[in-house]
């Protein structure tokens, strides 16, 4: 299960607004460069709609940080995301289905279309510098060898709680609960990319994979590939 | 709704065939006089035996007949009209029938075999562009796709020594505009990394550029550059990596090959040519398909030009060749708007669409130039309750003199524009939650990707039906309901209309198999 997808299945059992909306031109302020990390996180989700609180589900995930690159996959390794900031500071967003070696390519021109803006810094460290700042510092404590900031408040009718790594501008955690669920994201592991044993797919080997604008997948309903990716979750339920 | 007076003579005779902005309420002898007007005019048509010098064929990519009828209601109702009593530009073409789009395979066809046969008078089988139907699904051998390739009509114009163009706001390598030049059996190779291994049949944008007949494509305009650049070398407007891997750059290819040659990528490059000292012009105005139209002037960071400007341009550009010349224009994106279940940038970009063959109407002569207006397949898009006339076409139903929407039997109102399938179905989907769906999404959802319109890829059962009102149904991202739930809206199988103008226009009559096309346009031109 790739993240993007853990998260459509947080929004379903109710936690549709679980961020604020990632504007580019919070931008401006995140440019200084953030080290390059590797990082391993863990994700839990509960709901309470049922009589007794029931976990929804648990996953682990790779996040990887480079000045002008942003890389997930899922612990299994088939799917991934990618983010990169060109030169004339555009950001590139494609998903990457590694087992098929192909990648899906939101373009540029239909982003505006689509409401799909890009925070750097967000999307850097997770957490927006709005939504950082709305939160309330309750105390410094250690994590993982690491100072941290504990910080809570409420955003968009959530309590969020989130342990804060100033230094390398990442979240140890990031709780948030609502009456319907409760959602943790907890950092199990963070080392320097270059000694990471983990490592991202090099951007070469991305550039072999075949490429498709998700613009194009109402006319490749024949296609293996688009079929596959259409019906895979099509068809569980009940 | 009465601010409609009493309709002048003059008026009379144009009601039926002009849309007329804030025209006054025709009387039942206006009526009636102008029904007797359209046929005195009939009496009057004279068929254009003569061979026409320059043909045109307008393809609005999806574009049925509902498409068609809701876009001329959209468009007059912005004229400020009821909308109905509208014509878009090609309706006004004197000559209709209607094509069978089905393909060797296929009942309801893709872009590829029905472009095929427009372009070649012959059907072939799903996803393949100008080769036979016996060449096999991604075919790599170049030897088994030259031995069954299929003369197009751009390339018997070039034999002839008429000029050829091809302008889409699709990526210029996509099926439509791809079938006019290229042969492949597999639609999607339109770069040579998208091909399979070992594949000797070149691919699409390098046979755009290596077309040599007669001194090559005179031009070629619309979006898909990064099949254009080498992964060396990065795109100029938004600095991501071209997708050749062969390390060719096709449009400094296009610019050294060709003689008086330009390649321009902006609407500043694309202003600047000069039609009168450009004889062969490339420009490619996206990294994949350019803009909706609905989003092209507010969005673009570069700019871009519409299909109008484009058409025009185009035109004036081959019209220096006395002996003529062929043009497709095509509407790409009314197909990818249907696709995504929203409506009004499917009304929007055919309003644009109609607006680029008036343009051509105006800038050509119809004694010798053949203009064809039609699609390549429709989609499952319905006009549907019993509205009003000039019920908003985007809005709820309303009856005739109801002051409030029509309910359905669950007390809930409903659109006029709806869709059998896709991705308006109004259960959660893995995207967006349960209840109406939008193009786009308010607010990012979750730290990961932000949003990516509606591509859902799983849906949960609805719970009835949403809750509408007429400011959510009329939003420019709305997404019309659809009852069964897909990942993309679908294509239909119903016929398409052919309207046709000029030269040999009249050999357009009943219902005809999508390929007569060609052979229409192959006798307009004398080539038979
Ligand atoms: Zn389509």
């Amino acid at each position: 299960m790739k993240i993007s997808d853990f998260l459509k299945i947080v929004m379903a059992v109710g936690f549709i607004t679980f961020s604020l909306p990632v504007f580019a031109d919070t931008v401006s302020d995140s440019d200084q460069p953030l080290s390059e990390v590797a990082c391993r996180y863990e994700m839990k989700v509960t709901s309470f709609s049922t009589p007794k609180p029931k976990a929804l589900f648990t996953t682990a995930w790779f996040f990887w940080r480079k000045p002008n690159m942003i890389q997930t996959q899922d612990a299994d390794g088939d799917h991934g995301e990618i983010w990169e900031r060109t030169a004339n500071g555009s950001i590139q967003y494609r998903k990457l289905y590694h087992i098929d070696k192909t990648a899906v390519e939101y373009m540029p021109t239909d982003m505006p279309a689509n409401n799909m803006k890009f925070d750097w810094f967000k999307l850097s460290g997770m957490l927006s510098k709005e939504e950082l700042n709305t939160l309330k510092l309750i105390k410094i404590k250690s994590v993982l060898g690491r100072n941290a900031e504990l910080r809570k408040g409420n955003i968009n009718g959530q309590a969020l709680e989130v342990l804060w790594l100033p230094n390398e501008n990442l979240p140890a955690s990031i709780i948030r609960k609502d009456k319907k669920s409760r959602m943790e994201l907890r950092l199990i592991d963070i080392t320097p990319l270059s000694v990471s044993a983990k490592k991202p797919v090099a951007l070469e080997e991305i550039s072999d994979y075949r490429h498709i604008d998700a613009a194009d997948f109402g006319d490749m309903e024949n296609d293996p590939f688009v079929k596959k990716l259409m019906s895979a979750e099509g068809h569980h339920h009940h | 709704m009465q601010f409609f007076k009493k309709l002048n003579l003059i008026a009379a005779v144009s009601i039926l065939t002009v849309g007329t902005a804030h025209a006054v309420e025709p009387t039942p002898v206006d009526w009636f006089n102008a029904g007797y007007q359209t046929v005195f005019n009939a009496k009057r048509l004279i068929a254009n035996n003569r061979h026409a010098k320059n043909v045109i064929l307008f393809i609005g990519d999806g574009m049925g007949v509902s498409t068609i009828t809701a876009s001329r209601i959209y468009d007059g109702q912005t004229k400020g009209g009821h909308g109905e009593e509208n014509s878009l530009s090609f309706e006004k073409l004197p000559y209709l029938a209607l094509s069978k789009t089905y393909s060797v395979d296929q009942q309801t066809p893709d872009s590829a075999p029905t472009m095929t046969a427009m372009v070649t008078g012959v059907k072939t089988i799903g996803d393949s562009l100008s080769v036979n139907q016996y060449v096999v699904h991604s075919e790599k051998n170049a030897n088994i796709i030259n031995a069954n390739k299929l003369a197009t009509i751009l390339e018997q114009a070039k034999q002839h020594g008429l000029s050829a163009g091809i302008v889409s706001t699709a990526r210029i390598t996509h099926a439509t505009p791809a079938a006019t030049y290229a042969h492949t059996a597999n639609r999607d190779w339109e770069g040579d990394s998208d091909k399979l291994a070992g594949a000797t049949v070149p691919d699409i944008a390098a046979q755009l550029v290596d077309f040599n007949i007669s001194g090559g494509i005179d031009v070629a305009l619309g979006g898909g550059r990064t099949r254009f650049i080498p992964n060396t070398v990065k795109d100029p407007e938004y600095g991501v990596s071209g997708k050749r891997k062969d390390g060719r750059n096709l449009t400094v290819d296009w610019t050294t090959k060709h003689r008086n040659a330009r390649y321009v990528w902006n609407q500043a490059g694309f202003d600047a040519i000069d039609p009168n000292t450009t004889d062969h012009l490339l420009g490619l105005f996206e990294p994949s398909h350019v803009h909706y139209e609905a989003d092209r002037v507010a969005y673009d960071q570069s700019g871009e030009p519409s299909l109008t400007q484009m058409t025009t341009k185009a035109i004036d550009i081959l019209k220096k060749n006395q002996k003529g010349y062929f043009l497709m224009v095509e509407g790409g994106r009314i197909d990818h708007a249907h696709h995504s279940g929203n409506a009004y940038r499917a009304l929007t970009e055919t309003q644009q669409f109609a607006a680029a063959v008036k343009a051509a109407m105006d800038a050509t002569d119809p004694l010798e130039t053949l203009i064809i207006v039609t699609a390549d397949h429709s989609h499952v898009f319905t006009i549907g309750g019993y509205p009003q006339r000039g019920n908003p076409i985007l809005g709820l139903t309303q009856g005739v003199g109801a002051t409030t929407p029509d309910l359905d039997l669950l007390g809930l109102p409903y659109t006029t524009l709806n869709y059998a399938n896709g991705t308006g179905y109004t259960g959660a989907s893995n995207a967006q939650p349960a209840g109406s769906k939008t193009f786009t999404i308010p607010a990012t959802a979750g730290w990961a990707s932000g949003s990516e319109g509606h591509n859902p890829t799983s849906f949960q059962p609805a719970n009835g039906r949403p809750i509408l009102d007429s400011a959510k149904v009329e939003d420019d991202n709305y997404l019309q309901e659809a009852i069964v739930p897909l990942s993309a809206e679908t294509h239909a199988a119903e016929d398409v209309a052919i309207f046709a103008g000029g030269p040999k226009a009249h050999l357009f009559h009943g219902i005809l198999e999508q390929n007569v096309i060609y052979h229409v346009m192959a006798e307009a031109l004398g080539f038979n």
